[in-house]
């Protein structure tokens, strides 16, 4: 018979097989090797830890650390399934602080390569290995030459299951996926020196930040000299939880979310929740179809999180999702609109082949070849003491601390956008501060003042709603249903009226007055749907969030347009408000509204070398 | 086809087309007017294929034939000719059409006759015949309350609610509504409703004048087609349900105020000022002989406005879009109104004083 499945009865499957199809869960990558083996070295305190690959990991893996290593007596049970010194008992599950914790991943590598485990201890003379292949450690350890610390060799991934072999990919490829895997890693860990090389070529290598500087230096040679550029470091605590890292200027967004770091107590993440968070924090200065940058930590009480939710450890549950999710967004939301313009940190634009070329076209962000210069003193025409021009180095120090440079320290305050001196083709306004030329996209910066303006005012007049001649009725799962009833307040205070009128069924009878009111619908779907999947009632704010995008909207309506002659004065009046600003530095579109041009840019267009 | 005549009938005939031309199409055909010498006539039509307009005039007709020409450039061709001066129009050659006056010649090209769509053909199963002015107060009094580009495309239009003994107008667009009935026999043994689109309602508005000649509104097949002397009018109808308006309509509310409608409506206007530009919230409070009218802006500039009015009921504040209220205001035309509330959350109803209140407008609360 055609396609029918040969019947034979239920058995048990043998402990070699059942160790493998686990272990794809755990492993499914040479990436997700490294991962764990790494991950075991951090969590044995390891100051250094090496990589090296060959052919992409798929011939050979080795991880080294010097940490504390393991007693020769554990060897044999490092390897086994479910043994772990991390956690003993259940209790301990609930608040995980290492990286680990299931005794798995050794088993889980072994049951798919030939593997050695050697390892020192402090206390021993001299080191001991036990290899095994495919799931079966050799009985006994064997003395073995070894530096305190544990050194894990991975040969020949997946021999045993070649099924899975053919799914990998290139070794270019596969270094690649591990190189992104170390990043993540180092990033999480500044205080740990990492290296890897594939097939003898170096590929990483940095060392342990011991101060702020250096630990900028690391950043930069892991996600790149132009997110450093583009980058402010903020930290901050609230109520047990903490959140530290650098959040990218909204103009330097990707066109992929390939520069978005985010750890959990230290575990890589990627969380649904937070991203959405994130994504909210950047909305208003962002295109929908880019995506941020940022290195973030964010630590809290381990009892707070559950990471025992994903096979590969990078998904963990908040306990308290909606407060964890309104302190990210809060946090990062505020940061980013407590920037003002400061032309040594903004779009620096380059004329000619001086500019390095960006690495991925930026349609918005414009090549930095002159914004993170160090130390050089500012320009030639203006009698600026040179004291006055923060290095990037000191202006990164005063935002570390965050705290204001004292009163005392700023020199008599030139505007940092500067004064007017015309306007080009009705479109943009030049302008002259101590560094260069400023060119000012009206229209763009108008538009920002206004929508700030706007969203001011709704917020302080409260969400004026109107009401329905006919309610509306809207069909939604009950849970969902139930979600609204317990959070109509909230729902009341951003100008929806909702009461239930059926267990799956509400009806809306007032919409905030801004909107149109069957626009309201779906975005009552859309919010409650949303909601009750993470547990947080934080997503309501896209109520708010879609009234913000009307009044963008209006702002975009409003704003001078092109061709509209300035004066001087009104154009000065222009650049005192967009100091005043909030993300003055982007239209509502996630466009520059103005970008500074260094003397020596044109000093450089003019052949004046200095 | 070849026609001769004064340029102001000619300019007329096109004036009373040329709306419905809209300016952007993406089928060239429709950025023309349809013109068409036969008999002593010229016949004008312009269509946007919803709508579709047809006016005769009496020319100089020296050689019959059909041909579609640029409406707008015609149009403003016409226009700019001085006034009483002797235009033609003749097809000169394949494609293109000669417009000629005193010493001014215009060459226009031009697209076959033959592919411009029509409307006409119309089954009508229902005729209603009543006065330009009967007609054109239903129009202007309910019109306004019309939604415009809503995804309820159905609120994109008025409804004519036709019964043996009346006939209708209603208008909404989800926040307030506003009815207006006409006593008349129709003739129709059952209630018909039909929907007219937006743009054939402000046409009709427009091209009504208020005498008491007779005009025949003819139904059927989805279209409704109306007779104005040398002027035709087709429209389809709008496909949907409209709302049940008579639901809507509050019948007895607890609070009545009679006040002057001038009066009312001047305060208004002048409170709606300071209001915020963007939900134009008012806030009413009314107490026992008093309307006190509020408004605040975000930069907190504020008005206040004081009305003696009749307050039959426990005083109360509401709030209301303060343009709703201006546009029911501005529909009515008796000396006195009247505003009926039953709480700051519930409806508000407003109606001319007098015995024959032939209006409704209802008006949804704004929390402010
Ligand atoms: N590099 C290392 N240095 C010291 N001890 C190690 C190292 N690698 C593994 N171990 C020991 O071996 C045990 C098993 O490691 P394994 O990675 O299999 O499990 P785990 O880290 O406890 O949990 P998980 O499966 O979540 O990674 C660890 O609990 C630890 O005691
Ligand atoms: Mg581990």
């Amino acid at each position: 018979m055609l396609g029918s499945v040969k019947m034979t009865t239920i058995k048990q499957l043998p402990e070699v097989l059942i160790n493998q199809i686990k272990a794809g869960e755990v492993v499914e990558r040479p990436a997700a090797v490294v991962k764990e083996l790494v991950e075991n070295a951090l969590d044995a305190g390891a100051r250094r830890v090496v990589v090296e690959l060959e052919q992409g990991g798929l011939r050979r893996i080795l991880v080294r650390d010097d940490g504390r290593g393991i007693p020769r007596e554990e060897l044999p049970l490092a390897l086994a399934r479910h043994a772990t010194s991390k956690i003993a008992s259940l209790d301990d599950l609930e608040r995980v602080a290492s990286l680990g914790f299931r005794g798995e991943a050794l088993a889980s590598i072994l049951a798919v390569s030939r593997l050695s485990l050697s390892s020192r201890t402090a206390v021993e003379p001299h080191g001991w290995r036990l290899g095994g292949e495919g799931g079966l450690a050799s009985a006994e350890p064997v003395p073995a030459a070894q530096a305190q610390g544990t050194a894990v060799e991975v040969l020949d991934l997946f021999f045993s299951t070649p099924a899975r072999r053919k799914f990998m990919k290139s070794p270019g490829t596969e270094a690649r996926h591990v190189e992104t895997a170390l990043r993540r890693l180092a990033l999480a860990r500044p205080d740990v020196a990492f290296a890897l090389s594939h097939d003898g070529r170096r590929l990483l290598d940095v060392e342990p930040a011991e101060d702020a500087a250096a630990n900028e230096r690391r950043l930069a040679a892991v996600c790149g000299a132009e997110f450093l550029a583009n980058a402010i470091y903020r930290e901050a605590e609230l109520g047990g939880l903490r959140l530290a890292g650098w959040i990218a200027l909204p103009s330097f967004s990707r066109a992929q979310p390939d520069l978005q770091f985010l750890t959990v107590n230290g575990r890589g993440v990627r969380d649904r929740l937070l991203g959405a968070a994130l994504r909210r924090a950047y909305a208003d200065a962002l295109h929908s179809t880019r995506h941020p940058a940022f290195v973030l930590a964010l630590t809290l009480d381990p009892a707070a999180v559950d990471v025992n939710v994903h096979p590969q450890k990078t998904e963990v549950r908040f306990r308290e999702a909606a407060r964890v999710h309104d302190f990210l967004f809060g946090l990062v939301h505020r940061w980013l609109r407590e920037l003002r313009p400061e032309p040594e940190h903004h779009h620096g634009v380059g004329f000619g082949s001086a500019a390095e070329p960006a690495r991925e076209p930026q349609p918005y962000a414009l090549p930095l070849s002159t914004a993170p210069r160090l130390g050089e003193p500012p320009g030639r025409y203006f009698a600026a003491p040179a004291a006055s021009a923060p290095t990037w180095a000191g202006l990164a120090e005063v935002s570390r601390a965050a705290v204001p440079a004292p009163p005392g320290a700023t020199s008599p305050v030139e505007h940092p956008l500067g004064y007017a001196v015309a306007q080009l083709h009705g479109i943009f306004i030049l302008a002259q501060n101590a560094r260069g030329l400023i060119v000012v996209d009206m229209h763009a910066a108008h538009e920002r003042v206004l929508y700030e303006r706007y969203k001011r005012e709704l917020a302080e007049g409260g969400v004026p709603s109107q009401a329905l001649l006919a309610p509306v009725l809207v069909n939604l799962p009950e849970d969902e249903a139930e979600a609204a009833e317990t959070q109509s307040a909230t729902l009341l205070a951003a100008g929806l009226q909702v009461d239930r009128s059926g267990p799956g069924q509400l009806l809306v009878r007032a919409t905030p007055a801004l909107l149109p009111s069957e626009a309201v619908v779906d975005l009552l779907r859309q919010v409650l749907g949303r909601s009750s999947d993470s547990g947080s009632h934080a997503h309501l704010g896209e109520v708010l969030d879609a009234q913000h995008r009307v009044l963008a909207e209006m702002a975009c309506k409003a704003a001078i347009k092109a061709n509209r002659v300035m004066s001087l004065s009104e154009m000065n009046a222009l650049l005192r408000d967009m100091e005043q600003t909030e993300l003055a530095g982007q239209c509502n579109h996630g466009r520059p509204t103005w970008v500074q041009v260094e003397l020596a840019e044109l000093d450089r267009l003019f052949l004046r070398g200095r | 086809m070849h026609i001769r005549h004064v340029r102001n009938e000619l300019l007329g005939a096109l004036q009373t087309v040329v709306g419905v031309v809209e300016r952007r199409q993406t089928l060239p055909i429709l950025s023309n007017v349809f013109l068409e010498a036969r008999d002593a006539e010229l016949v004008v039509r312009a269509t946007d294929l919803e709508i579709e307009m047809e006016v005769s005039t009496p020319v100089q007709n020296l050689k019959p034939g059909k041909v579609t020409a640029p409406a707008r450039k015609l149009y403003d061709i016409l226009r700019g000719l001085s006034e009483g001066a002797e235009v033609s129009f003749e097809i000169a050659e394949e494609g293109r059409m000669l417009v000629r006056s005193g010493k001014s010649r215009f060459t226009l090209a031009t697209l076959g006759a033959e592919e411009f769509p029509s409307l006409a053909g119309i089954q009508a199963d229902t005729q209603v015949t009543l006065t330009h002015k009967a007609l054109r107060s239903l129009i202007e009094r309910v019109s306004f309350a019309m939604a415009q580009q809503d995804v309820r495309y159905y609120l994109n239009g008025m409804l004519l609610h036709i019964g043996p003994q009346w006939v209708r107008a209603v208008a909404t667009d989800g926040h307030r509504l506003a009815m207006s009935e006409l006593a008349l026999e129709t003739g129709v043994k059952e209630d018909l409703q039909i929907i007219l689109p937006r743009k054939a309602v402000l046409e009709l508005a427009r091209l009504l004048d208020g005498g008491d000649a007779e005009v025949t509104l003819s139904i059927g097949g989805g279209q409704i087609q109306v007779q104005l002397l040398n002027l035709r009018i087709t429209s389809k109808l709008i496909d949907g349900r409209f709302p049940d308006y008579e639901r809507v309509i509050p019948d007895s509310q607890d609070r009545r105020v009679l006040g002057q409608r001038e009066k009312v409506r001047a305060a208004l206007s002048r409170a709606a000022i300071l209001s915020n530009e963007k939900f134009r919230g008012v806030r009413l409070q009314l107490e026992p002989d008093l309307l006190r009218i509020q408004t605040q802006n975000p930069e907190r500039e504020e008005a206040e406005e004081e009305v003696e009015v009749e307050l039959d009921g426990e005083p109360m504040e509401i709030g209301f879009n303060v343009t709703y209220l201006l546009d029911a205001l501005d529909a009515m035309k008796t000396e006195n109104f009247v505003l009926e509330l039953r709480g700051p959350d519930a409806s508000g109803l407003l109606f001319e004083a007098g015995e024959s209140t032939h209006s409704k407008y209802v008006v949804m609360p704004m929390r402010l």
